[in-house]
């Protein structure tokens, strides 16, 4: 298992952002953390990565802790957030040899032109990030994401500020990389169409909890509570809603 | 600790002053006028001639020192509040690296802005005011290094502050060396302080650099007391800031500002 996730739970005061939380991403499958705004998408991938911590549960990943393996952990993935930005100033190139750096990347200089080329970012290479558009920031933002070949990845809507070509580009580099090496993707979009193409399997999550798992079909089914032959979630989406979290789980 | 990391921090922070004039600024503006200001006072106070001798150098001296304190402290803060408003933060602690890394590639671009102003304050002057700092630079070195070593330490509870308050914090990040000088015995010897200040300001390393470069100055002796005084303090000041920092990563960690600013 390349991710467990058990009993995941972050309390601001007296509010609950995250309640409870458990589950598992298999190695090479693409995983979406799905559900409506303040669901705790966001919250739950930043516990993961360390940048918050949890009032309970705990997060493993490749079978270790953040607590005692860090570094090691880290090296191996790698993300994008909505809350992540680059230095202004510093040109794409610059950001781009700061995190090569870090992650200690072989041969920077080769990899990041050929992330470049591949995000359709070449000619922006000497532009300070201050003069870039947010999708264009975002396309230096998957760049850095795949800096490191990470085995993980764990991205925070990764398509939002993209046009559709562009997304449909990264939809196919996020496949191709399934495919070819294996790597394992959780990621949060609210485009249910775009989710219900990626995702082998569903994670849906509501007011802090987890309401359903599974294939897009599955989680359809389960949630309209009627059959069905294709996946509909944006239904699903309109249909939770307008519910409570206890409506919810015990349907 | 990873070198290659750390010099990922200090290519990040060269980048910065490459392109941003303020670092310029901060680095030779400040140490050229204060020393100009307090240069053509000391141009004054030569006329007169009921000053102790020394009185001049060790003014001068003192202008410099405590232009490289305010700095070291100042340009730490306020490198780490540029990941602050650039939020940057986000992406280098979910990177492998390591906050200790992150300070010490801080640090090494500090020292190095630092000794820049020092340079450019001395070499002032130097030429225009006979002042040769650089003669008596080996015997100032170890109170030079107590208060680099008390400038960070202090960087350090600052940096903390401004990750636990964010930037409601931030202006302290250019004033709170200010705090400390009234009791660092600057300009004037711990003597002339109410007695009643003397314990408290005896305990800053500071003072401790401020008195023995007025020793070194007028006596020409190095004080090697205020010198292992200064270093000791030091060593307790730095295990305080490495356990308040935790303490404030960790209250900024379960708040969740790491990822929003506030
Ligand atoms: N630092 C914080 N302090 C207090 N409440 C917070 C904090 N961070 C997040 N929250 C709250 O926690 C809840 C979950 O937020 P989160 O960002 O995880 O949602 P999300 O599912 O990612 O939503 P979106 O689809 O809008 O990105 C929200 O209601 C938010 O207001
Ligand atoms: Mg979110």
């Amino acid at each position: 298992m390349l991710v467990t996730v058990e009993r995941l739970t972050k309390t601001y005061g007296k509010f609950t952002a995250v309640q409870d939380v458990s589950f598992v991403v298999h190695a090479g499958e693409i995983a979406g953390l799905v559900g409506p705004n303040g669901a705790g998408k966001t919250t739950i991938i930043h516990m993961m990565l360390g940048l918050i911590s949890p009032n309970a549960g705990s997060v493993r990943l490749f079978g270790k802790s953040l607590e005692t393996d860090r570094e090691q952990i880290l090296q191996r993935l790698n993300f994008t957030s909505p809350y992540m930005a680059f230095p202004v100033r510093l040109t794409v190139l610059e950001n781009l040899r700061v995190f090569a750096g870090i992650y200690n990347v072989r041969d920077p200089a080769a990899k990041i032109n050929e992330l470049l080329e591949q995000f359709g970012i070449g000619r922006l290479k000497k532009k300070p990030m201050s003069r870039l558009s947010s999708g264009e920031i975002t396309r230096v933002g998957l760049c850095k994401a795949f800096l490191n070949d990470p085995e993980l990845l764990l991205l925070d809507e990764p398509t939002a500020y993209l046009d559709p070509q562009a997304a449909v580009q990264v939809r196919a580099v996020l496949l191709d990389l399934q495919k070819s090496r294996g790597t394992t993707i959780l990621y949060t979009s609210h485009n249910m169409h775009e989710v219900e193409r990626m995702c082998d399997r569903i994670l849906f999550l509501s007011k802090g909890s987890i309401i359903a798992t599974g294939t897009p079909i599955e989680v359809t089914c389960s949630i309209l509570n009627e059959d069905r032959s294709a996946p509909a979630l944006e239904e699903v989406f309109i249909r939770i809603a307008g519910r409570t979290p206890d409506e919810a789980v015990s349907n | 600790m990873k070198l290659y990391r750390i010099r990922s921090v200090i290519r990040r922070h060269t980048y910065e002053v490459i392109h941003n004039a303020n670092h310029i600024t901060y680095m030779v503006y400040w140490p050229v006028v204060n020393i100009l200001v307090w240069g053509f006072f000391t141009l004054y106070l030569r006329h007169g001639d009921a000053l102790k001798p020394g009185v001049v150098s060790c003014l001068l001296g003192a202008v410099i020192l405590w232009g490289l304190f305010n700095a070291f402290q100042r340009d730490m803060a306020v490198g780490f509040l540029e990941e602050l408003w650039s939020r940057n933060l986000v992406s280098l602690f979910a990177s492998p690296l390591s906050v200790s890394e992150y300070v010490t590639g801080l640090i090494v671009v500090t020292l190095a802005k630092a000794m820049v102003g020092l340079s450019v304050g001395a070499l002032i002057a130097w030429l225009f005011y006979h002042y040769d700092m650089f003669l008596m630079l080996p015997m100032l070195l170890p109170f030079i290094l107590n208060l680099v070593l008390f400038a960070v330490a202090m960087g350090i509870v600052v940096t903390g502050l401004i990750f636990r308050y964010t930037t409601k914090f931030q202006a302290m990040a250019w004033s709170f060396a200010g705090i400390l000088m009234p009791l660092s015995c600057v300009f004037y010897p711990l003597s002339s302080l109410p007695s009643f200040l003397r314990p408290i300001a005896s305990i800053l390393p500071t003072t401790q650099s401020f008195e023995g470069m007025r020793e070194v100055i007028e006596s020409g002796g190095f004080s090697i007391s205020h010198f292992r005084l200064g270093l000791g303090l030091n060593l307790i000041y730095f295990i305080f800031a490495i356990f308040f920092f935790r303490w404030m990563f960790e209250a900024a960690r379960s708040r969740g500002l790491l990822v929003k600013m506030e």
